[in-house]
């Protein structure tokens, strides 16, 4: 038995010795957060009016440095997306699209930032489809870790 | 008694010793330690008969090194390297039925040890008998307990090869031969393997690109034809698998036969299996909580049918074989999320049955031709293989408009609505190889060829279609200085050219420049081709004096970007990544140095394979900071870069006998890797594994004469944090996991029974896999899973 205690206390030298033990050049790890404050707009469950203009507002962090952050709007009538939010709306019956809207837009966020306060125009046209849709925003930062939040919203 | 007496009586016979002759004398017996006369004895040329005592005396064997082969008629042959010295001049042999066995003749640990020892780079054996009793969802799996392979899985039944870190296509499957073609570059595609089917598996550790040519640069799988020992008559065998958690069940049926010239050997394989059971009944898909029924991952069920049919001709001179196979899955994928995205799914359809399959599913198809031919000639041998596949894989999802597709899917479209992708590869191979021996030197000649086309379908597009061409020769050279010496030395040129199709949206997608906006089809992919050379070279050296082995090699190993690297351009929703290819990728390279050093006692061993790494031009999916609006949907943009990267580990393996039946084995594991360059410096590689240590105490008693191969088995295994990750992976905290094995050979006068119970993840530990598809949404491993196999030989006489 005294052996393979040997070998154990051996095998375990050998595995801790070969742990690196140098942070110097530390590596970022942090996903960046899309943080939900009073202001943000829209929120979950959020409700956009046709043939108007509304402002997307989020606040955006990261521990080093935010990259870019694009914004996805797209319709929702087969329900196939799921919102990335605990709440869950309530949906309207399921119907084939017929003009519903799509926004696809990508921002950039000036470098160096650690906090950024996201302001955007969204314009819903007045004869897109009402209904449910998803809004997504994804957000990375400047290492390519990347923070999605899918909303689900309503256009009347 | 007997035996004794025989033992005894042959120590008196060997016992005048010549200077540097000297005499042997084997003892041969059954398992039952009866004596086994007229058993044909062999070592190095000399060659006896064995008298009724069972006992074989070979006369003026200098001492040394040789390898001893025992044949008797009714037993499975016996093959084992040998230490002739003046302490040890007395062997005994035990030999196994044949009848029961016959898939091991070739089969028998001393034989494998002796072929590592002739290998300068680290290398693993393992067979029927191992599969069976680690028998997992996959080939793949089944491996995942040897040190340094770990699998990148999906679901129950799928998973594909990691070889220290290193998969895709950095990983070469040789399946008799010729190189396996699937779709090797998805995380979500399995390995289309019937592990029913193969004979001996051999995994080589490290770069292997000088015999396998592109892709093995982390290292190969090699799996072998099932042997068929000639003058058998007509056999086969029945195996009967059921595992608890999936509520699998499956068959795999097998019929062989062979007369003096002539074999066959034919097999059916069936499974079916229900949604698998995770030890959690719900998940986080972010912050949305998925409800599971019953601890069901939702659409994970699958079927599998495999069809086998190999037929040859052997003579003295000339061996031919012939291999046919069909390997076809349809398997479901985890409704709620597949990859990284929520999906609201219709959760009563999904949960009235749970072995039903829904969207999103993918259907597999492999078919596979493949020739051997052997020529020996008077001092060399001639091998030639041919082959032709057809990998044919259809990814089934329902039809939603992403990006600026339009929102309901037109008629008119010849594409089916639920088919989201598709893969149709055909592949034609040939392989050359002459060996022969000049001297002390054992020489290889080579040529390799293989030409592939591939075409693309599917209202989805992540790569253009494309035709690829290789070509490459090798030399190899193994010098046998003496019993305990041996160097090795390769070299090897390679050519490719892989040529693209141009591929354009089928819908139009808006494009905004200024102030004007226009709708057009996209050009996603352009036609071009690339080619390139390469040339490599190996050399390595074992060094076995006696109880201390030593071996090394350094070389170095070349990869040809594929076609996702060169040409990718669409969205991967799975990981909402736009994935872009570079063009302008140069063959990646590999530089590495490969050790293992082993010392072998009577009641322990030891193995401890060190190797470092270093490739100047990694190619690697970088994720950037970017969103891309017209070819990527508003999708992150993942880029493939080369950057240098360096990588270290090594692997150890104990075994200690702590008594006759009782026997225990560490296996552990390290690897790191970091990226020294590129905009992820300072980075990981993805899908690394983490430190792991297996603890392993197997009791195989002596039960009764009925029972035979009897083993009671522990693994503990114990796997570390990992905290090195880059994007978009997470650091995965370490885990403890308890699988146990067990297993008897029951045998009547008419009849043998192999039974083998498993049980994975006996205290249903709730784990997250590091390289798992599904870790990225937090999806634990599977439950406790109990694994009851047993299979049946027979034979038709």
């Amino acid at each position: 038995m005294k052996k393979i205690a040997a070998l154990f206390a051996i095998v375990l030298l050998i595995f801790t010795s070969c742990k690196k033990d140098d942070n110097s050049n530390e590596i970022d790890t942090e996903y960046p957060e899309i943080v939900t404050t009073a202001n943000s707009a829209p929120l979950q469950c959020g409700v956009l009016t046709r043939g108007q203009t509304y402002t997307f507002k989020a606040t955006f962090t990261d521990n080093k440095e935010l990259g870019a952050y694009s914004i996805d709007v797209h319709h929702n009538f087969d329900h196939h997306n799921h919102s990335t939010e605990v709440n869950q709306c309530t949906f309207d019956a399921k119907k084939t699209p017929v003009k519903p809207f799509l926004l696809i837009q990508n921002y950039d966020i000036p470098t160096g930032s650690k906090r950024y306060e996201a302001t955007a125009q969204i314009v819903v046209p007045a004869d897109v489809d009402p209904g449910d849709y998803h809004f997504m925003i994804r957000l990375t930062d400047k290492e390519g870790w990347q923070t999605i939040k899918g909303l689900s919203i309503k256009i009347q | 008694m007997k035996k004794w007496y025989a033992l005894f009586f042959s120590c008196f016979l060997a016992s005048y010793v010549l200077a540097q002759n000297t005499q042997v004398s084997v003892y041969v017996s059954n398992g039952q330690q009866s004596a086994i006369a007229g058993a044909e004895v062999t070592l190095k040329t000399s060659s006896a008969l064995t008298d009724a005592s069972g006992t074989a005396i070979l006369k003026d064997i200098p001492l040394g090194s040789y390898v001893l082969v025992v044949q008797a008629k009714g037993y499975a042959s016996y093959e084992k390297r040998v230490q002739i010295n003046l302490n040890n001049k007395h062997i005994h042999v035990k030999l196994r039925p044949e009848v029961t066995e016959l898939k091991t003749v070739e089969i028998n640990s001393n034989a494998q040890n002796l072929r590592k020892n002739n290998e300068a780079r680290n290398i693993q054996i393992v067979d029927q008998t191992f599969i069976q009793r680690h028998l997992g969802g996959s080939l793949m799996t089944s491996l995942d307990r040897l040190p340094g392979i770990s699998n990148i899985g999906i679901g129950s039944g799928q998973s594909k090869p990691l070889i220290r870190g290193l998969g895709f296509n950095r990983v070469v499957v040789i399946d008799k031969g010729i190189k396996h073609e699937g779709q090797q570059w998805g995380a979500d595609h399995g390995l289309e393997i019937d592990q029913f089917a193969t004979g001996e598996i051999e995994i080589l550790k490290g770069p292997s690109s000088f015999i396998y040519g592109s892709d093995a640069i982390g290292g190969a799988i090699n799996l072998k034809p099932v042997n068929i020992p000639l003058n058998q008559g007509l056999g086969g065998s029945v195996n009967l698998i059921g595992k608890t958690n999936n509520l699998h069940y499956g068959s795999s049926v097998n019929l062989y036969g062979s007369n003096k010239k002539w074999f066959f050997d034919g097999r059916a394989t069936y499974q079916n299996y229900a949604d698998y059971r995770v030890p959690t009944d719900k998940v986080y898909v972010y912050d949305y909580e998925v409800q599971l029924n019953k601890n069901r991952l939702r659409n994970t069920a699958g079927r599998e049918t495999g069809l086998h049919f190999n037929t040859g001709y052997v003579s003295k001179r000339f061996k031919t074989s012939l291999h046919l196979s069909n390997s076809y899955a349809k398997t479901g994928f985890f409704a709620n999320a597949h990859g990284l995205e929520p999906r609201n799914v219709d959760e009563a359809m999904h949960d009235a049955s749970n072995r039903d399959i829904q969207l999103p599913y993918q259907k597999v198809n492999h078919f596979k031709v493949i020739s051997r031919t052997e020529f020996k000639h008077e001092n060399s041998r001639t091998e030639v293989e041919l082959g032709f596949q057809r990998n044919f894989r259809q990814e089934y999802n329902r039809y939603t408009n992403h990006g600026f597709m339009p929102p309901v899917y037109p008629s008119q479209m010849s594409i089916p609505i639920n088919l989201e992708r598709e893969y149709d590869k055909s592949v034609y191979s040939g392989n050359l190889k002459h060996s022969f021996a000049l001297n002390q030197h054992q020489l290889q000649i080579g040529a390799n060829v293989d030409y592939q086309d591939n075409n693309i379908s599917g209202w989805s597009f992540l790569i253009p279609g494309f035709q690829q061409f290789n070509t490459g020769l090798f030399v190899y050279d193994k010098l046998v200085i003496n019993n305990s010496l041996i160097l090795h030395g390769a070299l090897r040129y390679d050519y490719g050219h892989t040529q693209f199709e141009r591929y354009d949206d089928w819908f139009l997608s808006q494009i905004v420049d200024g102030n004007t906006t226009i709708y057009k089809k996209l050009n996603r992919a352009k036609r071009f081709g690339r080619d390139f050379n390469s040339f490599v070279w190996s050399a390595g050296v074992n060094y076995n004096p006696s109880k201390f082995n030593f071996k090394a090699n350094v070389g170095k190993s070349f990869r040809m970007p594929i076609a996702k690297e060169l040409a990718a351009n669409g969205v991967n929703y799975h990981y909402f990544s736009y994935e872009k290819g570079n063009e302008n990728l140069n063959p990646e390279v590999a530089y590495q140095a490969d050790f293992g050093f082993g010392w072998t006692e009577k009641r322990w061993s030891i193995e401890f394979s060190p190797f470092y790494n270093y490739f100047p031009n990694y190619i690697y999916l970088n994720p950037t900071p970017y969103h891309d609006r017209a070819y990527g949907a508003g999708n992150q943009i993942f880029e493939y870069q080369q950057s240098s990267v360096m990588r270290y580990g090594a692997e150890l393996k104990i075994n200690y006998q702590l008594l006759s039946n009782l026997s225990t084995e560490f296996l552990g594991e390290y690897l790191y890797s970091e990226q020294l360059s590129g905009s992820k410096k300072g980075f990981t590689l993805p899908f690394s594994p983490a430190p792991s240590a297996l603890l392993n105490l197997t009791w195989s008693p002596k039960l009764n004469g009925k029972l035979s191969n009897s083993y009671f088995s522990v693994d503990y295994r114990l796997t570390a944090t990992q905290n090195d990750v880059v994007p978009p992976e997470k650091q995965t905290p370490g885990y403890q996991v308890i699988n146990l094995q067990l297993g008897t050979t029951l045998s009547t006068k008419k009849q043998a029974f192999e039974l083998s119970l498993q049980v994975q993840n006996l205290f249903d530990a709730n784990y997250l896999n590091h390289t798992s598809f599904y870790r990225l949404i937090g999806l634990p491993e599977a439950s406790r899973n109990i694994i009851l196999s047993l299979k049946m030989p027979f034979k038709i006489n």
